[in-house]
């Protein structure tokens, strides 16, 4: 089950209904587009060098914009696999230039036309090159991420353009000593007929592992993608007989191009509703938080005023009571009732003491063995907008076995989803370049389950590390001070205990205990919704 | 009408009722204590110099608006606002408005003592200066319309020649109805008898 808290990025969404029918009329325009070039696709055609400059132009910016959309995403996602795709196609585009280049009969003027070679050598280069990025995407972990994705993009676009221009460097120089794949300047020599095979291989496997896994949306769009470039191959070097500007030829690049043009299209649709969910959830959160805050507030300021109703009553009974005894006569019977009613208010200040108590600990007496992960993986999603917007990394360390622990899930819930929204607080005051908040489980005491939430923001300053448990005791510019002091409350009326450490090298680190449940049941038999 | 000042108490919490009226018993204040406005209002108020010890926070309406409305009422004694949660501009309207003083609870039992006795001796003047007002009135209505009207000339400076002139009159009349008016209104200069028409507010030489 993929965290509810990233569904709504495409790498790691399932299609919607509506993108399942786009697929399909894809899949069903190149099936048709085969059968019906297929009786035609042998023909020659004349003077048609003249659309190449425009189909590889298509080509470029296509794939270029694909490979800059895929960039963006695994610089939020840090997936390998996203990142291996997106070289795939920035390669297939920086090279769709040189091949156009090079086209003989294309750009006669520039005389780079007299390398019979280098074109094929590119092409091929060109799908086998984007062919073996698609299936390591395919074959990837999506799990496996990287620490700083801006230096990987950087390097993997740098590797990438020094890795074509030797590639070009290579083919121009050196082409005269490998094999040759054109017989002229139309037709191919038998040393091609390996190229369109090996392309043809590597897009089954990438098809039949994505289609097997079926990961997310994007799995499928690629396959798609890899469905369109072997029809096109198929088009262009067997029905079209492997000759270059044959109808089969054109028409196999041309229903490829619109494939690509439809998959970069859905892509970008995809891309700019979910910023625009994103950014629509985002204030969602931020109303909710506002409330949260106005609430606390009506709450502390309610409490205040039922505090002092006795507190005020107690010092004019002092005071009445000290009045009556320095008269000339003292009054020992006023004194007395004065003293009375001071410890009857003392009393009442003590049952709304105990009364907020049990307000606050509404229901703590329904305890159930609740799965910790689900606890916490239920906060991380309902934090996820903020998190995203504060560029907040989370990372789980959760040990192998299922942590359970004796709680009330809504209060552990709160304190779980408090404990967040203050680390994230922290460290977007906090400006620094890392943020990461990393949560783990672990075993504590015997008998106890631990979970610590460490953030990378500034830390707490150990002057007020002692007090920050307090009541109004806030590090926030806009804090109640009600939050920490409401989680420890709940904790240690679960029997448990919620302390704080410094993170290193930066940091704090909040960390709890809870009773461990002896009872091991299944997780997903306790959910959490409140 | 009697002089022993009396403090009224209003707050809808009894404890702090209880405690406030011990507190003032103990400097010799007679007490009454009220759980709303409308208990007070409907309670016959003692013809005594008073002050009103009013929470501002009162069940189902404010303090804020009970005091304008006693304004509105008129003879309303002086009060000091106590509240658990005061605010400035709550303080602010609520002096604006005349009240002797804004306490927020706890209190120190010297400032509020000082505060009722403050508000007393204002109610103290006030009745005073009401009673005063009357008694003239009252002397006031004892002239005769002729006498009215010389008092009125008198007083706006005509001798008592111009005053016989101007109303057809001797002048030894004049001096007659002048000498009735100074026993009457009890003024024993021309000073005295400018002072009393002034308060009263007579438009002089109007008729």
């Amino acid at each position: 089950m993929p965290p509810s808290s990233d569904q709504r990025l495409i790498s790691t969404s399932l299609p919607s209904d509506t993108q399942l029918r786009v697929i399909f009329a894809v899949v069903v325009m190149l099936v048709v587009a085969l059968a019906v070039t297929a009786p035609y696709a042998g023909r020659p055609t004349q003077g048609t060098e003249i659309f190449l400059p425009a189909y590889a132009a298509a080509v470029f910016v296509i794939e270029m914009t694909t490979a800059a959309l895929l960039f963006a995403t695994f610089r939020v996602q840090r997936s390998v696999p996203l990142l291996v795709l997106a070289s795939g196609y920035l390669l297939s585009a920086v090279l769709a230039v040189p091949w156009a280049l090079s086209f003989p009969g294309v750009f006669s003027v520039l005389a780079w036309d007299q390398n019979l070679q280098a074109t094929a050598w590119i092409a091929a280069i060109r799908r086998i090159g984007f062919a073996v990025a698609v299936v390591g995407f395919a074959l990837s972990d999506p799990r496996r991420t990287v620490r700083s994705p801006g230096r990987w993009v950087l390097a993997c676009v740098g590797g990438l353009l020094a890795g074509a221009a030797a590639v070009l460097w290579f083919v121009v120089t050196a082409t005269q000593s490998l094999p040759a794949f054109m017989a002229d300047a139309r037709s191919t020599a038998p040393a091609w007929a390996y190229v369109p095979p090996l392309a043809l291989l590597l897009y089954a496997v990438g098809i039949a592992v994505l289609l097997t896994r079926r990961r997310s949306t994007l799995d499928i769009w690629m396959s798609v993608a890899l469905l369109s470039l072997f029809v096109e191959i198929l088009l262009i070097s067997y029905m079209g007989a492997a000759v270059r500007l044959s109808i089969g030829w054109w028409s196999g690049r041309f229903f490829g191009l619109v494939a690509a043009g439809t998959i970069l299209l859905v892509l970008l649709a995809e891309t700019t509703g979910s910023y625009a969910r994103l950014a629509q959830a985002a204030v969602n959160e931020r109303r909710a938080r506002r409330d949260r805050m106005t609430a606390m507030e009506a709450l502390s300021a309610s409490i205040a005023h039922e505090i002092n109703q006795p507190l005020a009553s107690m010092v004019t009974n002092a005071n009445a009571g000290l009045r009556w005894l320095s008269r000339a006569e003292p009054q020992i019977g006023e004194a007395e009732a004065a003293l009375k009613r001071i410890v009857d208010d003392g009393h009442r200040a003590d049952k709304i003491v105990s009364g907020i108590r049990t307000m606050f600990l509404k229901g703590a007496q329904e305890r159930v063995a609740v799965d910790l992960k689900c606890v916490i993986n239920e906060a991380l999603g309902r934090s996820a907008s903020e998190r995203a917007l504060a560029a907040v990394e989370v990372e789980t360390v959760y040990p192998p076995e299922i942590k359970m622990v004796i709680c009330n899930p809504i209060q552990l819930l709160q304190v779980v989803s408090n404990l967040i929204d203050n680390a994230v607080d922290a460290m977007k005051a906090g400006g620094g370049r890392v943020r990461r908040l990393t949560i783990s489980i672990e075993d504590g005491e015997p008998g106890e389950v631990e979970a610590s939430f460490a953030d990378t923001g500034p830390g707490v300053s150990p002057d007020i590390a002692d007090r920050i448990f307090l009541p109004f005791v806030s590090t926030k510019p806009d804090g109640m001070g009600m939050g920490l002091m409401f989680c420890r409350s709940v904790i240690e009326a679960h029997g448990g205990r919620l302390w704080i450490a410094a993170n290193a090298p930066t940091g704090a680190v909040f960390r709890f205990s809870l009773p461990a449940s002896t009872v091991v049941e299944a997780s997903n038999q306790v959910g959490v919704h409140p | 009408m009697s002089d022993d000042p009396v403090v009224y108490v209003i707050d809808d919490d009894p404890a702090i009722r209880v405690s406030l009226e011990s507190l003032l018993a103990s400097v010799g204040y007679a007490v009454r204590t009220f759980g709303s406005a409308e208990d007070f209002l409907a309670a016959e108020q003692a013809d005594a110099p008073a002050c009103l010890v009013l929470d501002v926070r009162l069940k189902g309406r404010s303090g804020l608006e009970f005091q304008r409305e006693l304004a509105r009422r008129g003879q309303s004694p002086p009060i000091v606002f106590v509240t658990g949660h005061g605010d400035v501009p709550m303080s602010v309207a609520a002096m604006k408005a005349g009240a002797v003083e804004f306490l927020t609870k706890p209190f120190r039992d010297q400032d509020l003592l000082d505060a009722v006795h403050e508000g007393i001796e204002r109610h103290r003047r006030e009745r005073d200066e009401a009673s005063a007002m009357g008694q003239i009135q009252g002397r006031y209505e004892t002239l005769s319309p002729r006498e009215r009207q010389v008092a009125a000339l008198v007083a706006s400076g005509l001798m008592n020649k111009q005053v016989a002139d101007r109303l057809g009159l001797s002048e030894v009349t004049v001096k007659v109805h002048r000498a009735q008016i100074m026993h009457k209104l009890q003024a024993r200069t021309l000073a005295d008898l400018i002072r009393i028409t002034d308060r009263l507010g007579i438009a002089l030489g109007q008729d």
